[in-house]
């Protein structure tokens, strides 16, 4: 790399950018969204600082602000932002623009959007090196080349689209464009967030390389508590538009001082300790040994017994099942999603089935709700061939096998209320109707702990939380009054503070409602604490089953291991 | 300084077979993949035309009784009609002859050799020569103003999205959405009588003078362009409005994605953001309008040659319809759908140039 023209070697631990007092709010006077509130730090020279916050506390508006991206109605309300000296916000817009060359650099949280779809991944270097003359037109071709390498890449992917690269391929090629303006300063918003466990723990080792080898300053915003332990030397903790802790990472994985954070590190642990806890947790092998209910806390009992008795229900039976996709284009091999996978699921089980994206564990959630049918093999419901099942008996299915989806922010309906989304399945799979349909739905509120039932039954989608959805997400599902429950990754859309609640609620109808769980994941840690055995799925076959703990605390096979090490893990160095 | 080559391929782990872009032995270059491209896109146009040509060919036949028929029993209201008077009638328009398979190939032959028989109306010319006479200024005239109408409207679409809540904004976009609201007609009337018939600025009908014949002289194209004017004024004031909010919108929704904050936060040049990012992709979905404007052009200027008396393919099929020219009618509703046809053929191939996603 060439070193930055414009400025002489700093010493080390001069300051490069210092923030003072920064407020942002979006819109103006009493009514608006104070995002960010009276924010002062200090960077260094060199420095590696994690930003951390849940959705919502502001880190991406800060970041934004620091890099002058924010746009209407998001602006400085007051305070300054002085990198190398210089206030951010005094300059006029072609002035910022000839900074961003040996400036401030982002890389964006949805990478996989930040690329130009259509223009080849050449054409964005260019674009830079023409934007600010910084490179000879000779050297146009060699520069890029060094850069696409710098991130791990081969050369031919710059006469590429964006189109036809991976998602962790185009973050990858984001961060090498970023590079391109020979930076101070690198805001990653999110870099990896999109992206798949071990793809996103590839990507994060690239960035801490790349931070070291190039030495620019970096500040590293993200939701994930551990993954910002694990690469930045220090760490500021935001939570509502303040920064509520600013401490070196040791420290705060030590000694954290502030009780947000305290809360936000209560949800680490490592799936591979012998005990792990959580909030609400107790650890699952000495609950079970104990036959003690939960330790405290987020316990929710449900007060209404089940409408139908679990005591002979039957299990689910998979039996040998491959699915085939047929080749996406001609030429190219069919797709082998399943591969011969058995399994049973007994009742008031929970089963975890794990693995990273494209290694089958949602195909396998079609297969048995009948969306899908299996290529060969037997899948067995009670007496229900699901292999073969055709609509008209879809409705028997559907009544004992429910769904819960990823992301509750697609899966209701913005147009209908709470009520509404509810009252479909208690009519259509209870033949209840009217007043009892109702009392149903608020009964089903009740269960899923949002209360006062009346309130939210009421409520249209937008005007729940994330946790609040994906329970009504759960509390539709449990309408049918279903005996297997196919819950896809169901936490992994929202903060941590809010999967803990979810992950116990679903613990809560397995054990006094004796519904089975099968729980579709990547995150081993959750997996740990709600599943008694585990699956681990790598290109549709089974490498590894057994009892969770023993498999997560033990793993045999290659896979799991690098599932396990691509955890980020805040406790490694300490440990 | 050294750039670190390890592990190039397999960085992301778990990329699943068979989707591996970077493996450079799997995936055709880039100039075979235009070419099937090209050759897929042919192929579909070669089998919806015959497809077309085949319904136009089944669709009159499917009706019941002929041409000669409908005249028979019109003349029967008035009092029986003699043996000759029907064997003439049926002379005239023709009575289908031998089976269907024999009359369908007759007839692909007749559409290859572009022989659509004689006009009924203006008889005794052949409905090829009315066509041909009347194609080039359906052509140029409409087809030439829906290009200008869609490249400026879209420039002053760029333009307004770009400088969103100025006047640049404002102005168009106003004035755009107010023009298109009126109907065709009612714009022709207005031109007609103002600029036609009170200031007496522009010729009021036809395509070119009384004197003039039809050559490529200098001369004559002048007053073609001249008895142009107005029809082309019409046609662009009322189309105009659409494609400057269609561009607008959808360069508003493209201004606000990912890859053109990054460009931002890259410091490209506002006029690379503008053009090459945010309208480069804008314009993607306006094509679609874009061909189905094209294909309309042949079939949707009845309205405008009707007003303006305008002796193109619209006049012609107003007259063809209203005298149940059955020769020239079948002729010109095969010539629309071809046209439609082939409007699409040219957009599916300016997406294959435009962008990379569809070269598959």
């Amino acid at each position: 790399m060439t070193p930055a023209p414009t400025t002489p070697a700093p010493a080390a631990n001069s300051t490069l950018l210092e923030v003072h007092d920064l407020s942002v709010h979006y819109g103006y006077g009493q009514t608006a969204t104070r995002a960010v509130q009276n924010v002062s730090f200090r960077l260094a020279h060199g420095e590696f600082v994690g930003l951390v916050g849940e959705s919502g506390s502001g880190k991406s508006t800060l970041g934004f602000a620091l890099t002058g991206l924010s746009k209407p109605p998001a602006h400085i309300e007051k305070g300054r932002i002085l990198f190398g000296g210089t206030d951010i916000a005094s300059l006029d817009a072609e002035q910022l623009r000839e900074q961003r060359h040996g400036g401030i650099a982002m890389v964006l949280q949805s990478g996989m959007n930040a690329l130009n779809p259509v223009r080849s991944i050449r054409n964005h270097f260019v674009d830079i090196f023409r934007a600010h003359g910084h490179v000879e037109r000779s050297q146009w071709a060699a520069r890029a080349t060094e850069l696409i390498c710098k991130v791990e890449l081969t050369p031919q992917v710059l006469d590429r689209f964006p189109g036809e690269l991976s998602g962790g391929m185009r973050q990858r090629v984001s961060i090498a464009l970023a590079l391109s303006l020979e930076p101070e300063l690198m805001v990653f918003d999110e870099p990896t967030t999109a992206l798949d466990v071990l793809v996103q723990h590839a990507v994060m080792n690239t960035i801490i390389e790349l931070q070291k080898r190039e030495n620019f300053t970096a500040i590293l915003i993200s939701h994930d508590l551990g993954i910002v332990l694990e690469s930045a030397q220090r760490v500021m903790v935001m939570h509502e538009g303040r920064i509520v802790e600013d401490a070196p990472a040791r420290q705060i994985l030590e000694n954290p001082q502030a009780p947000y954070t305290r809360m936000l590190l209560s949800h680490y642990a490592d799936p591979r300790a012998e005990v792990v806890e959580l909030p609400g947790f107790a650890d699952r092998q000495q609950r079970t040994a104990n036959g003690a209910a939960r330790a405290d806390g987020a316990t929710h009992a449900p007060t209404v017994s089940p409408r139908t008795r679990r005591t002979d229900q039957p299990s689910m039976i998979v039996q040998n099942v491959s699915k085939v996709y047929p080749a996406p284009r001609r030429g190219e091999a069919p797709v082998r999603a399943v591969d011969d996978v058995s399994f049973t699921l007994e009742p008031g089980s929970a089963l975890a089935l794990v693995g990273a994206s494209g290694s089958g564990k949602s195909t396998i959630a079609k297969l048995i709700t009948a969306v899908e049918k299996p290529t060969s093999g037997r899948i067995r419901f009670g007496d229900l061939d699901v292999g073969t099942l055709n609509r008209r008996h879809f409705r028997r299915l559907h009544r004992d096998v429910q769904m819960v989806f990823q992301d509750p922010y697609s899966a209701l309906n913005p147009l209908h209320t709470v009520e509404y989304a509810l009252t479909r399945p208690v009519i259509n799979f209870t033949g209840l109707h009217g007043t009892e349909a109702r009392r149903r739905v608020l009964e089903l509120l009740d269960i899923v702990g949002l209360n006062p039932v009346e309130e939210f039954a009421a409520k249209l989608p937008h005007q729940l939380s994330g946790g609040q959805r994906q329970r009504v997400v759960i509390a539709r599902a449990l309408a049918s009054d279903p005996q297997v429950i196919i819950a896809d990754e169901p936490v992994s859309m929202l903060d941590v503070s809010l999967r803990a609640g979810v992950l116990a609620l679903l613990e809560d109808l397995r054990e006094q409602w004796g519904v089975s769980l099968l729980y579709i994941t990547h995150d081993l840690l959750s997996a740990r604490v709600v599943t008694d055995n585990i699956m681990v799925l790598n290109g549709g076959a089974v490498v590894e089953r057994g009892n969770t703990a023993d498999v997560l605390r033990n793993p045999q096979d290659d896979y799991t291991i690098r599932l396990l090490d691509a955890i980020p893990n805040p406790r490694k160095d300490v440990a | 300084m050294t750039s670190t080559q390890a592990a190039p391929r397999g960085v992301d782990g778990v990329a699943p077979a068979g989707t591996s872009p970077t493996d450079a032995a799997r995936t055709p270059s880039p100039a075979l993949k235009a070419l099937g491209y090209l050759g897929r896109k042919l192929g579909l146009f070669a089998l919806t035309l015959w497809a077309a040509v085949t319904v136009n060919f089944l669709l009159p036949r499917l009706m019941p009784g002929t041409p000669a028929d409908a005249a028979l029993s019109k003349l029967a209201q008035n009092g029986p009609v003699s043996e000759a008077t029907k064997a003439a009638i049926e002379a005239q328009l023709g009575v289908p002859t031998g089976n269907i398979a024999s009359q369908y190939v007759a007839y692909l032959h007749q559409v290859v050799t572009l022989d659509f028989g004689i006009s009924y109306t203006f008889y005794p010319q052949s409905v090829g020569e009315l066509v041909s006479a009347a194609l080039p200024y359906t052509l140029v005239l409409v087809g030439l103003v829906t290009v200008i109408a869609f490249v400026l409207g879209t420039l002053l679409g760029v333009l307004a999205a770009w400088k969103r809540g100025t006047w640049l904004d404002s102005v168009p976009t106003l004035v755009g959405s107010f023009l298109s609201a009126f109907p065709y007609f009612w714009t022709a009337l207005l031109l007609l009588f103002f600029a036609g018939y009170v200031l007496r600025l522009f010729p009021t009908s036809g395509a070119y003078g009384p004197t003039a014949t039809p050559n490529f002289s200098v001369e004559f194209l002048g007053d073609a362009l001249y008895h142009g004017v107005l029809p082309a004024l019409t046609i662009l004031i009322t189309s105009l409005g659409g494609w400057i909010l269609g561009m607008r919108n959808t360069m508003i929704s493209t201004l606000g994605d990912d890859y053109v904050t990054f460009a931002e936060a890259n410091g490209l040049k506002p006029r690379t953001i503008a053009l090459r990012y945010a309208a480069r992709n804008a314009i993607l979905p306006n094509l679609t309008s874009f061909g189905l404007a094209l294909g309309g052009v042949v079939g949707g200027s009845i309205l405008v040659e009707q007003v303006f008396g305008y002796p193109g393919i619209g006049y012609l099929l107003f007259n063809a319809v209203v005298n149940q020219d059955y020769p020239l009618m079948q002729a010109l509703f095969l010539m629309i759908t071809v046209s439609v046809l082939i409007a699409n053929f040219l957009v599916d191939i300016l997406y294959g140039v435009l962008d990379p996603r569809t070269r598959r």
